[in-house]
This record gives structure tokens, sequence and C-alpha cells, in this order.
């Protein structure tokens, strides 16, 4: 392994160099930061566009049953502090229900007295049943009628207020590591990571291959090959067009994180309050260190297999049937962790996220949801990791060495078998 | 002998096809070598087998002394057939990344790139892309490439290919002056001409086999004969009674001559005689050695009939079969 360098630094120097300058990266890495901003600000936007398109309901009330500002005050208050309804009194409702249908209105509340005394209310509206906005003028009125028999068996009003406080309501689950699946905002960074290390390890995984593949079909690797070692070409390439990738990844991942800093001040700037909106709160950040520190040697471990996969290629068209087994792999660690978060307790997903090829997704995930990861299990995790990127150097620079010279020939596992056996 | 360029038995297949077998030449140090044969004859895979990129089946490969797999791999430049340069990049940055591959530093390769540049009198596009270079200029990007980092052996597929007159020349001249500088060259090509200039010997390469190596001069006396072009006043379709001239073959008539190919043994001069005895006006009269473009043409020819007769053979074994 001593002899890699200098070669495969020069290797990657070009490598980094001739792809960050050409006008697509700056274009691509440039786009998807838009489009990593727009999602971490989403949440902000929706709300903002929302909270702009109120719900207008009419109320015609008869005397002494419910007054607009006391139905708009409950159904704002269900509207976790939003402001999101605002119910106008209606005198002429012949006009207000023309009014619903032409969609100037919502809907239109009617309030009566019953002859039992009971507050009877019927909604006329074009909203099915199921709607959320029913469901809550609903919820809304049966609190309108409570209060109201309350006043009148003689409660008084200010203990009314004591009944109608929220309810006292806990959680406990059977198992104290476990915090559920997918429950609250480490859940969400956990699934974040893992979809971003499946994109990252399949998109830049090609990108190295296509890469090798390139130089194959443009005779380069013929001279390549006589000055450098396979092993120095591989490693050289995978650093190289590997380090390219995770800068476009950088960019966009730090153009994620600018925006979630943001919401909280979007948020105030066009909603008028923040609403606890800062998405950054509450999250445990000290697992992006473990994560990083088995992310790169994983995507590293996927991009020397994609460069050696890419290597039996003779034309940049092969490149994806060639490296397809590794999206398979690849993909087979994305399902395995989304299933492995509902249980990150069990034996299996604690076998599997050892393997090099998981560790990336499955450790991250067990930490942020169970916390569960003993250290000798990082330490056998590192361990294997190393051992299998070694591996997978000699195996794919083998690969390499064998498929540079293979031209047009069917590229199928039993073709990378005898590659890898030939005497050269 | 030991300083030579040895190559020895060596044997190479590819699957059911027998790329090299027994292949035996020697380079001296300090010449050009051609290395001929039609397409698909075993040149490339004896060039790449001697580079190291590909491994024999069996046989070795020594150079002044030494094995190939053990000698460090600045040792070799090399000039594929297929050419690969990086289209996207400036032809500088391209020869000063190859020369960092042998760990040439940057400003000696610059200055060296520039020298040649100039040779070449293509100065102009040292910071051009690649790609907006002309065939026969990327060709010679192509061989600064091989050259940078002072390699003791040249090895050169098809260099001249697809080279015009004035772009061939030179090349020819680079060739020399890397041998004036005392390296050795081999190159392979289909040009005749360009061998009988530059090539002191040769190896002639036919379906995997040498069937002939040596000096220009000793392979051309191997060929037992001597060349006779005869012209006469009269017409010279009127030859026939050349044939009777004991051992004497007509090779070809051309237009206003006609060869003769004559054993050794023979004394061209009874040609002569014998026309003169007839009366004929004799007016030309020529004895030389052949070219190699006829000692290719016999050597590689023949066994192309050879190979029809296995092939033709091979069919009527398998139609017994059925």
């Amino acid at each position: 392994m001593i002899d890699l360098f200098p070669n495969a630094w020069h290797v990657a120097r070009r490598e980094y160099t001739t792809r960050v300058r050409t006008r697509t990266f700056a274009i691509v890495t440039a786009v998807l930061a838009v489009v990593g901003l727009g999602l971490a600000l989403a949440p902000v936007l929706i709300r903002a566009i929302e909270g702009n398109s109120q719900t207008r309901i009419g109320l015609d009330a008869a005397d002494g049953t419910v007054q607009a500002t006391t139905l708009g005050s409950i159904l704002n208050a269900g509207d976790q502090g939003g402001n999101g309804w605002q119910v106008v009194a209606v005198q002429d409702v012949a006009a207000a229900r023309a009014q619903v249908r032409d969609g100037d209105l919502d809907g239109l509340l009617t309030v009566t007295r019953a002859a039992d005394g009971d507050l009877a209310f019927n909604a006329f509206s074009d909203a099915p049943p199921t709607d959320l906005r029913f469901q809550q003028v609903r919820s809304a009125a049966t609190q309108l009628t409570v209060a109201d028999r309350l006043e009148r068996a003689g409660v008084d009003p200010g203990r009314a207020a004591e009944i109608f406080a929220p309810t006292r309501f806990q959680t406990e689950a059977v198992d104290p590591n476990t915090t559920g699946f997918m429950q609250g905002a480490n859940g969400v960074l956990a699934y974040a990571l893992v979809i971003l290390t499946f994109m990252a390890v399949v998109t830049y995984g090609t990108w190295v291959a296509n890469s090798v593949a390139e130089e194959k079909s443009s005779r380069v690797m013929e001279l390549l090959i006589t000055a450098a070692t396979p092993r120095q070409l591989m490693a050289g390439k995978v650093l190289g067009a590997g380090a390219a990738g995770l800068t476009q990844y950088a960019v966009v991942l730090g153009a994620g994180v600018v925006g979630l800093a943001l919401q909280a001040t979007l948020a105030e700037r066009l909603l008028g309050d923040s609403g606890g909106a800062n998405a950054l709160q509450g999250l445990d950040f000290s697992i992006l260190l473990p994560f990083t520190a088995f992310f790169v040697p994983g995507f590293l471990l996927y991009c020397i297999l994609y460069a050696g996969l890419g290597s039996m290629a003779s034309r940049q068209e092969d490149v994806n049937q060639v490296t397809g087994p590794m999206l398979f792999v690849g993909m087979g660690g994305y399902f395995a962790s989304f299933v492995a978060m509902a249980t990150p307790a069990a034996a299996w997903v604690k076998i599997l996220s050892l393997i090099p090829f998981f560790s990336p997704y499955l450790l991250t995930a067990r930490t942020v949801l169970a916390h569960n990861v003993q250290p000798w299990e990082w330490a056998v995790a590192a361990a294997l990791m190393l051992l299998f990127l070694v591996g997978a150097l000699w195996l794919a620079a083998r690969i390499y060495s064998a498929g540079v010279l293979m031209y047009g020939q069917r590229s199928n596992l039993r073709s990378i078998w005898r590659a890898v056996r030939v005497n050269r | 002998m030991a300083v030579s360029l040895v190559i020895e038995h060596l044997s190479k297949r590819f699957g059911p096809i027998v790329a090299l077998d027994d292949v035996t030449f020697r380079v001296e140090p300090g010449r050009i070598f051609g290395l001929l044969g039609a397409n698909g004859a075993g040149k490339t895979t004896c060039m790449r087998i001697v580079l190291d990129i590909l491994r024999p089946d069996g046989g070795t490969v020594t150079w002044q002394g030494a094995r190939n797999v053990d000698l460090p791999r600045d040792t070799w430049g090399y000039l594929p057939e297929e050419r690969g340069l990086y289209m996207r990049m400036r032809v500088i940055d391209v020869l000063a990344y190859f020369a960092s591959l042998y760990g040439v530093r940057r400003a000696d390769a610059e200055r060296e790139v520039d020298d040649w540049l100039e040779r070449f009198r293509i100065p102009e596009y040292r910071d051009r892309k690649v790609e907006e270079l002309s065939k026969g200029n990327q060709q010679k990007i192509q061989f600064i490439a091989a050259i940078l980092h002072d390699p003791d052996v040249l090895i050169m597929d098809e260099p001249f290919s697809g080279l015009d007159p004035v772009n061939s020349g030179l090349l020819k001249e680079a060739f020399l002056e890397m041998r004036d500088r005392g390296k050795t060259l081999i190159f392979s090509t289909h040009q005749m001409e360009t061998v009988e200039e530059l090539c002191e010997a040769i190896a002639i390469i036919d379906r995997g086999r040498v069937v002939v190596s040596g000096t220009v001069r000793d392979v051309r006396r191997a060929m037992g004969r001597q060349v006779v072009r005869l012209a006469t006043d009269g017409d010279h379709r009127g030859l026939e009674w050349l044939s009777t001239v004991d051992g004497v073959t007509v090779t070809a008539h051309r237009q206003d001559y006609v060869e003769l190919a004559v054993p050794a043994g023979t004394d061209p001069e009874r040609i002569l005689r014998a026309a003169l005895d007839r009366g004929e006006r004799v007016t030309r009269f020529e004895i030389g050695e052949p070219t190699l473009e006829e000692v290719f043409i016999e050597h590689v020819g023949q066994r192309a009939d050879l190979e029809e007769r296995h092939l033709a053979q091979g069919r009527t074994a398998r139609g017994t079969d059925e």
C-alpha cells in the first residue's frame, strides 16, 4: 500500500480538478444547492402560503347562543396558535349560502336552540365530513355545547375553564431504549442520514465507474497503465472522483443546514411568529461524528468497487449494466436500515450493522434511535471496514488490470470472475 | 549480448485464439527495430507483453540482463496504436500529467515539452485543448507523452498511421534524434518504405510466429535470390523466352520492364547474355536484392495459402461429422 503515493495523488488531483472545473459540475451543484435550501425551507414556506389562505366561515347564530368571536378563538386555539380561521356573523342567510356556493365563504354554520334547550348546529359546506377543517368545526361545536350545558346547569363560568383544561396524557414505551419508529426530530435525522448515504453512494459511485469507463473508451488507460500500477490508478481515481462528489455533497448539505438554521427567522418574517419552527432544536448532533467516521470509508468502499466494475465496461452505455450488483448492495443497506429503524435492538440488526457495506447506514440508525452501540462494536466495525477497504482495492485493481484490455466482451459476473483469476 | 532486448519463447493464448506462439527475437540497443506483420499477427500483444501490461503464458523478456517484470516502469516509453489523450485538457497539462506519473517534475516536463513542440513546429498549441488539434498533431503529442520521462526503450505501435508526408518526415527525424541520444526504438508498421528508410533490423510476425528476423541485409540475403529488372526496346510482352533460362522466373510485368527472380547460384548475367544473343536491344538491366515488400509478401503470403488449405480441411472435417 505504501507504493500508492505519490502517483495516486497525481491521479486524484487531475481527476478532482478537471471534474470540479467543468461547467456542468458548477451548474448541477448550484441547482442541487437551491433544491437543498428549498427543501429545508419548505415547511415554513408551506405554512406561509397556507397561513395566507384563511378559512372563512359564516355564522348565523340565534340570539343568546354563540358569538362569532367566541367560535373564532376556539377554532384558532385548536390550530396550534395559528391564525387560520376567520368567523364572520351573517345577517342574510340566503346571501351567505350563495357566498358559500361561490367560494367566498368556506362554510356557513347555523346555530339554533332546540326545544330541549340544547344548541343545534347546521354546517353548510362542500367539504366532506372527513375533512380536517370540518372536524375542527365539529369539535369546536362540541366544546360550545358542553360549555352551554354547564352554564345552564349553573356551573360557575370560572370553573368551566378548569373543566376544559388540557388532558394529562403521557406515553411510556415498553423498551425504554426505544424511542420508537420515526419519533421526533432525531428520527427524522436518522432518516435523512440514511437517505443521504444511499444517494451519495449510488450517485457518486456511478461517477467513479463512468470516469473509469471513459478512460477506457478513450484509450487513455493503455498509456496510464504503463506509467502507474493499477492499484495507484484505482486509488487515485476513487479519491479524486470521490472527493469531487463529496464537494458537491457538502455544498448541497451546507445549503440544507443553512436553510434549517434560517427556518425560525424566516418564519418570524413571514408568519409573524416563530411557531417553534427551529428544526435544529432538540437534535443530537453528536451523531455526526461517528456518522462521518463511517460514511467516508464506507463511501470509498463503494466507490472502489464501482471503479473496478466500471473498468469492465467498454463503453459508457455499459456502465449501468456492469455496476448493477453495486446498486443492489447499496439498496440492500438502504432498505435494511428502514426495517432496522423499527427494531434497532434486534440481533440481526446488530450483526448486520458491523458489516462494512451496511455499517454506514445501520450504525447511524442504531445510534440515533437506540443508543445501543457498544464500544467493541465500533471497534469491530472499524476493523472490518479497514480490512474490506484493502481487500476491495486489491480486487478492484485486479479487475481493472484485466478489464483494461478487454474490449467489446460481454460483461457479466462470470467474466468478472475470470478477470480476477487470470494471472495478471 | 546481455545488453540487448531479448524476447524468448513468448506464447500467449486468448481463449481458443493463439496470439503468440514461441516468439523469439532480439533487439540491439541504440538501434531502430521494425516489427512487421499483417493485422492481427500479434504485434500489439507482443509489445504489451514487453511492457508488462500483459503477462505471457510462457517465455521471457529481458533488457540488459534484467527481466522486464523487475524493471522500473520508466524503462519504457509507449505509444499505443489506439491514440488516447484527455481531449478536454490543455496540451501542456496532459503532458505534464503523464510525466508526473513517472516522477518528472512539472518545470522539467514543461521545458522538455516546449523543446519538442518547437521541433514539431506546433509551439502555438501548447495551451490549447487537445480536442482542438488535428489527428496528426495529436499523434505528435502522443509521441511526446511517450518520451518525456527519458525512457531507454521506445515502443511504438503503428506510429506513422494516419500521418501526412510532412508529419511523417518530422516523426522520422524525431526517431533518428532519439536513436542518436542512445535510445532503442521498436515500432510496428505496414509501410515498408519507412522500414527500409529507418530500420536496421526487423522481425516479421505472422499469425503469432516469427517467420524471419535479423538485420535488414541478412533478411534480404536469406531470401536466396536476386531480383533482375530488364527492359528492351521491343515489346516486353514477347519475352517468354526468358523462362527458358535456367531457374529464372518472371515475377512481374511492369509497364516498361519485367521483374525476374534469380535463384542463388545462378549468375544473373546469363540473362543479359541470352538477351544479347537473341539480338534484343537491352535498355535496362538491373541486379538488386528483393525489396522488403517482396520479402514480406513471400513470407506472409505463402503462409496465407497454407491457412486457407487448413481452413478448407477443417470445414470438410466438420462436414463429415454432421
